[in-house]
């Protein structure tokens, strides 16, 4: 089937931080929408498509993204929509508007002050509420029990973990954009505290907030916004149900799958042929599960994982996703600075929701179109 | 649209004030079970899913479609989750004709729901905004000013929201799925409390359980049967920002861009007179002049008057929300999609004690936020 070409033309963010103190959720997402626009040379009328990714629970209130409107620029009236997921995922749906020919650009932003709520509070309340999130359950807990059943399968071991988190730590001291900066060895983090069991604080990204904006361009438009685009050659995303007692939490089938069907649009044999992957990981257990679903050996230098510093090392909610869909396209056009790898034409990007990998989205990207 | 697209099935759970006998999962299910076994396929033909609903702090499940996703048979699927405010039925049936306008699912589940027994309606819908005062009023006491300007614009008189109200309940006696389905006479209306001035008590939504879902399909499926689709000739969905001087809150720019979106993409011209059944979105009675004002259904001061002639009865030049609508049937984040559902039922003819006669052409609409969001769709018995 012949689709769309489609292009990552644009992308902002603000560096990540534990609190922004001078600045509301709308304060901080104004200006990387205004820079994206920017770094393009089009104004807010040029461009014909809106969707925000944003969770009210995060933003302590109801109808937090209507306030997002009014910094997106949506006056006139705009095509809109707001999805309550990671922006990846709204990334997701803009490319299929322009697949239906329903629209030629579009804007795509996620945003989320977390520092405003309790964030292991909010993501207890993601879960079953009559089985699951009654029994207080955090993400970091379920966290903990994927990463020993991935152990309990391969036989990795804490050495493993840290050695993961220290190749994170390492590439992410070179990305001016993360939260944590400083390289630390795997010895070092092993030194940390048990968070839950087997994950040592050293191995958890802190809880993080930023805004975040993406500029999509169909073909014929991305070529004038942009001067080396980020094609989308392949995208699929999968859930699983979510109940944890009935997943095989060592394995991620939803990942396996939405990788198969991304990499076949894309008429890619193998993960492996690319040049650089930019996981949404947020331990170093789902960093080695997504890998084993991607066939990728963590161990290997290529493709290069995470030259940003993964989620390990900023993990702002709402737009984790959307920045390792941004990253790759840094990287693709020439914008990595200090973290580029060096010849990359191609990656991959991931985007995840929901406790233990429930949700994945896998996006893979090139420097040429995909489709004549 | 650039390819065909239909509504295949539709299913809703019966709306009451309490459904304790189900979970969320649950409530949820029924419908979803109810559209597929209406479009007479099975899960394993389903390619996506998605889920819409107002906001989680109704029941207090943070990101439900996380937990719902085994519920409604996304396993391995693809999953989205809408939310814009009250539009968001309509919004999330948009987002599911998208896909399959794309070209590449053929086959779409859509769901919407809320549980409103679950929560507390008017505790969750009383954000507290930074700059201003909070208002602990609901959306009652967020919207009773453009109801009162909108009376005072266009010198409506104040029996107008009680024949509103008089009539959803009418029509909601023909409606099996209905939540408020005791009749009311204007009188009742009147003597009714006065809740935030000018909104009284009778011309107020409930609060409802239930949920609602559609199938959405290509053609071949459509065509396939086993029932007469609904065709989608045309959706859009629009947003407004907040903050602007001079901005219409009585008849936004938003939803007048967007009707227009919808009647030039399906060839409409004269929608009062092409037009031949709307089920639209009036929590408060009030909204239903406003609405038909901003549908473009007549001229600004004049829907009221229509309302007065009594000429979007049952039976009568164009009928208003036959199934009732909000006014009788609140459950939030489901209520838009209801309304396009309905519109459906319509144009399919299978709309039951409800159905307008001959109906071949039907809009479903949605609004929502500070009457921000609009999102809307133009069915039709032919492709």
């Amino acid at each position: 089937m012949n689709l769309r070409n489609v292009a990552v033309v644009g992308f902002a963010q603000l560096p990540v931080v534990a609190r922004d103190e001078h600045r509301i959720s709308t304060e901080m997402l104004y200006p990387v929408v205004r820079q994206a626009l920017a770094d393009c040379g089009v104004q807010r009328d040029d461009i014909d498509y809106q969707i925000a990714g944003s969770v009210d629970y995060m933003d302590g209130r109801p109808f937090g993204f209507v306030a997002a409107l009014d910094v997106m620029g949506s006056w006139p009236p705009r095509q809109d929509l707001h999805l309550e997921m990671d922006g990846s995922f709204c990334a997701y749906y803009a490319w299929l508007r322009m697949q239906a020919g329903d629209c030629n650009t579009a804007l795509v932003v996620g945003h989320g002050k977390t520092s405003e709520g309790e964030p292991d509070r909010v993501m207890n309340l993601q879960l079953d509420p009559y089985y699951q999130a009654a029994i207080g359950l955090d993400p970091t807990s379920t966290a903990a029990l994927q990463a020993s059943a991935y152990m309990a399968r391969t036989g990795a071991s804490d050495a493993d973990l840290a050695a993961v988190a220290a190749r994170n730590r390492a590439a992410g001291a070179r990305n001016p954009e993360n939260q944590l900066r400083d390289a630390t060895s795997a010895a070092e983090l092993q030194k940390t505290p048990w968070k839950v069991e087997p994950l040592r604080a050293g191995y958890l990204p802190p809880v993080g907030e930023t805004a975040t904006c993406l500029i999509l361009a169909a073909e014929g438009k991305a070529e004038k916004l942009c001067d080396r685009p980020a094609w989308i050659q392949g995208v699929d995303h999968r859930t699983e149900m979510q109940t944890i007692g009935a997943r095989d939490l060592s394995r991620s089938a939803s990942t396996k799958l939405a990788a198969e069907k991304a990499l076949a649009m894309a008429d890619v044999a193998s993960a492996r042929e690319v040049d650089l992957v930019e996981l949404f990981a947020s331990s170093p257990a789902e960093e080695l599960i997504v890998c084993d679903a991607l066939g990728l050996d963590a161990k290997a230098s290529q493709p290069v994982i995470n030259p940003s510093g993964g989620a390990l090392c900023a993990n702002p909610i709402m737009s984790t996703g959307l920045i390792r869909l941004g990253e790759v396209f840094r990287q693709l056009s020439g914008r990595a600075g200090a973290r580029a790898v060096p010849n990359a034409r191609r990656a991959i990007a991931h985007a995840t929701q929901g406790h233990c990998l429930q949700h994945n989205l896998l996006w893979v990207l090139g420097s040429e179109r995909r489709w004549s | 649209m650039k390819r065909p697209v239909a509504v295949v099935g539709v299913g809703q759970t019966h709306h009451t004030t309490r459904r304790a006998d189900v979970s969320i999962a649950g409530l949820v299910r029924e419908a979803v079970d109810a559209a597929l076994r209406d479009a007479g396929l099975e899960h394993k033909d389903i390619d996506a899913v998605v889920i819409g609903k107002a906001p989680d702090m109704l029941e207090g499940v943070a990101q439900p479609e996380q937990y719902l996703a085994g519920a409604v048979g996304a396993h391995m699927k693809p999953l989205l989750r809408v939310h814009t405010a009250g539009s968001v039925g309509a919004s999330t049936a948009l987002t599911a004709v998208t896909h399959v306008a794309s070209g590449l699912y053929d086959r779409v589940l859509t769901v919407a729901f809320e549980k409103q027994s679950e929560g507390n309606a008017m505790w969750a819908l009383s954000p507290n905004m930074p700059f201003t005062p909070p208002l602990v009023a609901g959306a009652g006491g967020f919207f009773a000013p453009y109801c009162r300007a909108y009376i005072s614009k266009t010198k409506c008189p104040p029996h107008i929201g009680p024949m509103v109200a008089a009539n959803a309940r009418d029509n909601a006696t023909r409606n099996e799925y209905a939540h408020l389905r005791e009749p009311m006479t204007v009188d009742d209306v009147m003597n009714s409390p006065m809740l935030w001035d000018p909104i009284r008590f009778g011309e107020t939504c409930p609060s409802s359980d239930g949920a609602i879902a559609l199938v959405i399909a290509n053609e071949a499926t459509a065509k396939k049967g086993p029932r007469k689709p609904a065709w989608i000739k045309s959706g859009y969905s629009y947003a407004e920002a907040m903050w602007v001087p001079g901005r219409d809150q009585v008849s936004p720019r938003a939803g007048q861009v967007c009707s227009k979106a919808v009647y030039d993409a399906a060839g409409i011209t004269d929608p009062w007179n092409q037009i031949d059944v709307a089920e639209i979105y009036v929590p408060f009675a009030w909204f239903e002049p406003m609405w038909l004002e901003n549908l473009g259904f007549c001229g600004v001061g004049e829907g009221w008057k229509i309302v007065d002639r009594g000429e979007q009865k049952f039976g009568a030049h164009l009928p208003i929300n036959p199934s009732g609508g909000v006014l009788c049937t609140n459950p939030i984040g489901a209520s838009g999609m209801i309304r396009l559902g309905e519109a459906a039922l319509q144009v399919m003819g299978r709309a039951g004690a409800h159905q307008v006669e001959g109906a071949k052409t039907a809009l479903g609409h949605a609004y929502g936020g500070g009457a921000q969001y609009f999102a809307m769709w133009l069915v039709s018995s032919e492709q």
